[in-house]
């Protein structure tokens, strides 16, 4: 458990910081799930956020065969806080390419849906992100998930002591929940892709901003316990445009040129990891969703562009050198 | 003004923007109403019976109808007059909330920083979520909700000692640039930025103090308020700058997308603010 041992180090370090957000709660681990019957991941390269965008995405829904119709469907984008110099949330061109390619196969509601764990005015960071402007009436296909109604799940197969959470009505009744994130590196995690991205889904009304119960149950655990939560999902990685070094906020913009996308969500997780130059399984929270021996590269079906032809070394933290690809 | 009675759900609550009500809008939607109408109207009647059956059996109060645990919207709701509410209720709710303090006070996790030899202590601050960490927003409340009971309840009361440790946690968790995020002013060493909400609030939870630290909290105010389109953010800086001596004209009309936004909007701008 290297990168946890690195984790809880490096926040002792940090002081208060690190008190609240590192956390010392003790999780209850279990064997990780079985792998999946080998899933595929796609590969797309994107050089920029162009009109090819809407191509891209709608391809790859196609690829994977996504039964859709007459289906409740929530894009659940990552959205932290805005800083016009950086890229520290997901373009809003590719979850509009995103609602466009569901609406045309044929899906009932399509939503957009996010709790973000840090700001309180939601709406205001999603304007300043730029959704108002590329959604028309972005107000009516949107819910803050921070303040829906709520109702508490147990958490199947916990890894944590949490035992269950309350979790907004909007996803737990959706039939497939699309987590979209941007690639970044993440100073807590390692890296914050599909998997982290559910941290969004728990409401900042009940647990706060941040949701720190989350962190107290550890971070890691509580990764994989969200992802339990949630059967079914499809991913796709706004990979564009990344983060690297001390991310999910205050890191640099990385040109990846990249969408990944799946239905095995730790794979297209493990799929990112690779890409970004980081090895999967030195990140905890894959290793405990799908154990070391199985985020190689033989474990998943890669389709689309060639993982070798999009890799790019993200720069990490210090603290997370040992997480690098040799 | 706001028609609030328009904007109430049936149960007599307000939603944050849609769908069902939640304990912080309600709170404040009946404030704003109070600081413009008194405690009169059929919709603060109403507003008031959803509060009582957000009360909680433990003496605090619940975020909304679907969670059964009381949270820190127990001190929102403490920021209501004692007789609106019932003396035996707010009692009640300023009692569990003297019970609450950040998970980083417990003796359990102080004596694990010692082992790892760290030499920081723990001021107590409030957190969201019982069991959680203190951080800014909720600590703010705490204090500006101790304070008005200390009006209620007089010095005996033991909330002095509260807001003082409030204090000193708010002012441990102040940014390099003079404000306040959300209660990371750190992370692996590097600074984090402030935003105007958590900056209105704290500062305006330290109204009295005096000190270059403030006078600095109150530059970074300034220069949230001058850039800020956040309508929480706004009404907030304006709260706190005029507790601090420094009341802000009204300047150009800030967008409100949600009713907790209309709601602080309006308190900030009421001749008198029950809130200052």
């Amino acid at each position: 458990m290297q990168t946890k041992h690195l984790t809880r180090r490096a926040a002792l370090k940090t002081g208060l910081a690190g008190v609240a957000l590192a956390g010392c709660g003790r999780a209850i681990r279990q064997a990780p799930s079985a792998p999946p019957v080998i899933s595929n991941i796609s590969i797309a390269k994107a050089s920029g956020y162009t009109m090819d965008v809407y191509d891209t995405v709608y391809r790859m829904l196609v690829e994977h065969r996504l039964n859709v119709r007459g289906k409740r469907v929530v894009l659940k984008p990552n959205l932290v806080e805005f800083d016009a110099q950086t890229a520290i949330n997901t373009h809003p061109m590719v979850v509009h390419a995103a609602y466009e390619a569901f609406v045309k196969l044929g899906a009932a509601d399509v939503r957009i849906a996010e709790g973000p764990g840090h700001r309180r005015g939601t709406l205001d960071l999603a304007d300043a992100a730029g959704y108002f402007s590329t959604f028309a009436r972005f107000e009516d296909s949107f819910t803050d998930l921070n303040t829906d109604s709520v109702t508490k799940r147990a958490i199947p197969r916990s890894v944590t002591k949490l035992g269950s959470l309350y979790l907004p009505n909007t996803v737990l009744d959706c039939d497939l929940l699309v987590s979209m994130p941007k690639m970044k590196t993440h100073h807590w995690a390692g890296a914050t892709l599909a998997m982290k991205n559910l941290f969004g889904v728990v409401p900042g009304g009940v647990y706060g901003w941040p949701k720190n119960v989350l962190h107290w149950a550890g971070i890691a655990e509580s990764i994989v316990d969200l992802h339990h939560l949630f059967p079914r999902q499809f991913a796709i990685v706004d990979g564009i445009v990344g983060m690297e070094g001390n991310g999910p906020i205050q890191g640099n913009p990385k040109a990846a040129g990249v969408l990944v996308a799946g239905s095995d969500v730790v794979g297209v997780d493990a799929t990112c990891c690779r890409i970004m130059g980081l090895n999967p399984a030195r990140i905890e929270y894959l290793q405990i969703a799908r154990g070391p021996g199985n985020l190689g590269e033989s474990a998943f079906h890669q389709i689309g562009d060639n993982l070798s032809s999009v890799k790019t070394n993200f720069a990490v933290m210090d603290v997370w050198k040992e997480i690098r690809l040799s | 003004m706001t028609d609030w009675k328009s904007k109430q759900n049936h149960d007599g609550g307000w939603a944050y923007s849609r769908g069902c009500s939640w304990t912080e809008p309600t709170v404040f939607a009946l404030v704003a109403q109070s600081a413009v109408n008194g405690h009169a109207g059929q919709s603060f009647t109403e507003g008031l019976q959803f509060l009582r059956s957000m009360a909680g059996p433990d003496g605090g109060f619940r975020p909304q109808p679907g969670v059964t645990e009381s949270t820190w919207v127990t001190s929102v709701v403490t920021l209501l007059p004692r007789e609106a509410l019932g003396e035996q209720r707010y009692d009640r709710a300023i009692e569990w909330l003297k019970g609450q303090t950040g998970r980083e006070s417990g003796w359990r996790y102080k004596l694990r920083q010692r082992f790892a030899g760290s030499k920081d202590e723990f001021p107590d601050g409030w957190p969201w979520y019982p069991g959680a960490a203190a951080w800014v927003i909720p600590t703010s409340l705490g204090i500006l909700a101790f304070e008005r009971a200390l009006r209620n309840l007089g010095a005996a009361s033991g909330l002095r000692q509260r807001i003082d440790a409030g204090r000193e946690f708010l002012l441990s968790r102040m940014c390099a640039d003079g404000g306040w995020n959300h209660g990371s002013s750190k992370a692996l060493g590097r600074d984090g930025d402030s935003y105007p909400e958590t900056t209105g609030i704290a500062l305006l939870a330290l109204k009295g103090l005096k000190s270059a630290q403030i006078e600095r909290a109150k530059a970074a105010a300034r220069k949230h308020l001058a850039g800020s389109s956040n309508a929480e953010g706004v009404a907030w800086l304006r709260m706190a700058l005029a507790v601090h001596g420094e009341p802000v004209q009204r300047g150009a009309e800030t967008p409100c997308r949600t009713t907790l936004d209309l709601a602080l909007m309006e308190i900030a701008s009421a001749d008198r603010n029950p809130l200052l």
